[in-house]
């Protein structure tokens, strides 16, 4: 890793990183307040069976739901405008980092220095980390910050609560090394990108489909959003294989960016 | 130790490990390097011309680790460029061809950034940014708002500012006008007078033929000619025209005289090699008039570049480097 590009890599991305801590600060924020505010409201019209077990079904991935601050919490992580607004940063940052830059020219500009290739690669992953780290900080913040406003904060874990933190840096962790070796094996951003928003696409509606559909469970463990169930872990019942899951997928996906980046040929930009 | 030394650089694209040989099994690989040897001695300006597409920026690549060579070894100041590219960008200067730069960037900025990597300081920045006419007010702007030729201009001062060793520069002039251009030729004579080596690729014959000390000819990925331009000048044809007033010399069988036309008193031939004989043939002659047009390198480079097969215009070049330091220069068919 090189201090340079990575003091470079995060001042470059400093408003970016921002903007997606305040969105994902804020909707974490809302929904305690939702949950506080129509939380009972909401859990009995769902007992009063007026939907049957559809909101059940459909609060299934990850547990997620407004009506017990547990669902908050994971629907705070696992929500589709969660993931969205991180992967702007767990999937847009390695884009740019490698196929981005390799597209614009400027990664030879870099690669002109006395830096290896490894080093390069080794630093776009430590930034993607952080800045997953630094936005789901400001998710966790802005769900504490509900909880303690709204007066929630007794219902609370403080331990579970920084499990699916952990939890959930680990998936995106994984999102971003598999978006870092597609960024390296491709020279344009376009295939890379492809490929890395199918991954997630599909996977998302394999655990989605899988939860909705019980013939379909089968296929759940073939996703990566399979191996974070934040409800469970706010409920003390999730299984760690889930982070050995994810850890094993992410160190897959890193050795063969390390193997593949300094092998392959960079030809001129163009 | 030479700054620059490759022996049978040979680099070819497709047909590489399991999916070229399921995927394009069928189709013929790029060829775009072919047994390239050559030597560039420290200490000289070399120039490395070639068309488009003749392979001048994929052996840049090689020397620079961008590029694993097919076959054949390419070592920069006497260390190995597949597998100490580190240690080799340390000592080296690199200014690639249309130069991509960090647009959100200001110049200053950006310098700064570029030459914190290097454990040299930026010894040059000052005598650059003042030659090439890089003002404090420039610099503070960021780089998107830069012509073409500010770009180049901070594209030089990056490449060159920790005083490295050995200046690659893919086509560095560029985008400059000509004052620049000419701020440009100096810094490069202060380069060899410090004993600095410069390897650059040029399509501009007139900076060739004004700053390089040899050249090197590629086309289709082949060495044509190596030679030194004082050399490769010395064998042009030259034009010769004279106008007399009186019986014109007779100029049959004089060394190099070639096209021997004589109309009304004006006397038009071409000559070639050693110019002595000639000046003695026409000793005494009634000679109102001469002009002899000096040999362009543009005419020893379009007849490289002419369409012939690469074994002719190899022969040619094997011609062409005759009488020259053969240990560091190397003519490939």
């Amino acid at each position: 890793m090189s201090a340079i590009l990575l003091r470079r890599t995060l001042a470059a991305g400093r408003w970016r990183l921002l903007a997606v801590a305040a969105g994902l600060a804020t909707w974490g924020f809302m929904l305690c307040a939702v949950y506080a505010t129509f939380g009972a409201e909401i859990r009995r019209i769902v007992e009063g069976g007026y939907f049957g077990d559809l909101l059940d079904a459909l609060t299934a991935i990850g547990g997620g739901s407004v009506f017990t601050l547990g669902g908050s919490v994971a629907l705070s992580f696992i929500h589709p405008v969660s993931i969205a607004l991180v992967a702007v940063l767990a999937i847009g940052h390695p884009m740019a980092a490698l196929a981005g830059e390799r597209q614009r020219g400027t990664l030879e500009v870099l690669l002109a220095r006395p830096i290896s290739r490894r080093r390069v690669y080794g630093t776009a992953l430590a930034a993607t980390d952080l800045f997953v780290v630094g936005v789901l900080a400001a998710n966790l913040g802005g769900v504490i910050a509900g909880a303690t406003l709204f007066d929630v904060a007794d219902e609370l874990r403080l331990d579970r609560l920084l499990l699916v933190w952990a939890n959930a840096v680990l998936l995106y962790t994984t999102v971003g090394a598999l978006a870092l070796a597609a960024s390296a094996t491709f020279d344009r951003v376009a295939p890379a990108l492809g490929i890395v928003v199918a991954v997630a696409i599909t996977s998302y509606a394999v655990e989605l489909l899988g939860a909705l559909w019980p013939e379909m469970a089968g296929v759940r463990p073939w996703s990566l959003f399979h191996y974070f169930q934040p409800a469970e872990i706010m409920a003390g019942v999730a299984s760690p294989m889930d982070a050995v899951a994810l850890a094993g997928i992410s160190v897959a996906a890193i050795s063969y960016g390390l193997w593949v980046f300094p092998r392959r040929d960079l030809a001129a930009p163009s | 130790m030479n700054a620059i030394e490759t022996v049978g650089l040979t680099k070819r694209y497709g047909l590489h490990g399991a999916f070229g040989r399921l995927g394009r099994g069928r189709r013929d690989p790029v060829r775009a390097l072919e047994e390239v040897t050559l030597a560039v001695r420290p200490g000289e300006i070399f120039g490395f011309l070639g068309p488009n597409g003749s392979g001048k920026s994929t052996c840049i690549r090689v020397l620079l680790g961008f590029l694993h060579p097919t076959a054949g070894a390419a070592r920069v100041l006497g260390l190995d460029a597949e597998r100490d590219g580190v240690a080799i960008r340390a000592r080296v200067g690199y200014l690639p061809g249309g130069i991509a730069l960090y647009d959100g960037m200001t110049g200053a900025d950006l310098l700064d950034y570029l030459g914190s990597f290097y454990d040299r300081p930026p010894a040059l920045r000052t005598r650059l940014l003042d030659g090439l006419e890089l003002a404090a007010r420039d610099l503070s702007r960021p780089v998107r708002d830069y012509s073409r030729g500010m770009r180049q201009k901070l594209g030089i001062v990056q490449a060159l500012q920790h005083d490295p060793e050995l200046a690659i520069l893919d086509e560095p002039s560029e985008g400059l006008d000509p004052l620049m251009q000419r701020a440009f030729y100096e810094i490069l004579d202060e380069r060899r007078a410090a004993g600095r080596t410069v390897f650059l690729s040029s399509h501009i014959l007139s900076e060739v033929e004004r700053v390089c000390d040899r050249v090197a000819i590629v086309r289709r990925g082949r060495l044509v000619a190596l030679e030194e331009i004082g050399a490769l000048l010395a064998r042009r044809r030259r034009t010769v025209e004279m106008r007399v007033d009186g019986p014109p010399p007779s100029l049959t069988g004089v060394p190099g005289v070639t096209d021997v036309v004589v109309v009304d008193g004006h006397l038009r031939c071409h000559l070639e090699g050693d110019v002595r004989p000639f000046l003695a043939a026409i000793a005494g002659a009634p000679v109102s008039d001469l002009t002899i047009e000096p040999a362009r390198l543009e005419e020893a480079f379009l007849e490289f570049y002419e369409d012939r097969e690469p074994a002719e215009a190899g022969a040619a070049a094997a011609g062409a480097g005759a009488g020259d330091d053969r240990d560091a220069e190397r003519t490939e068919q």
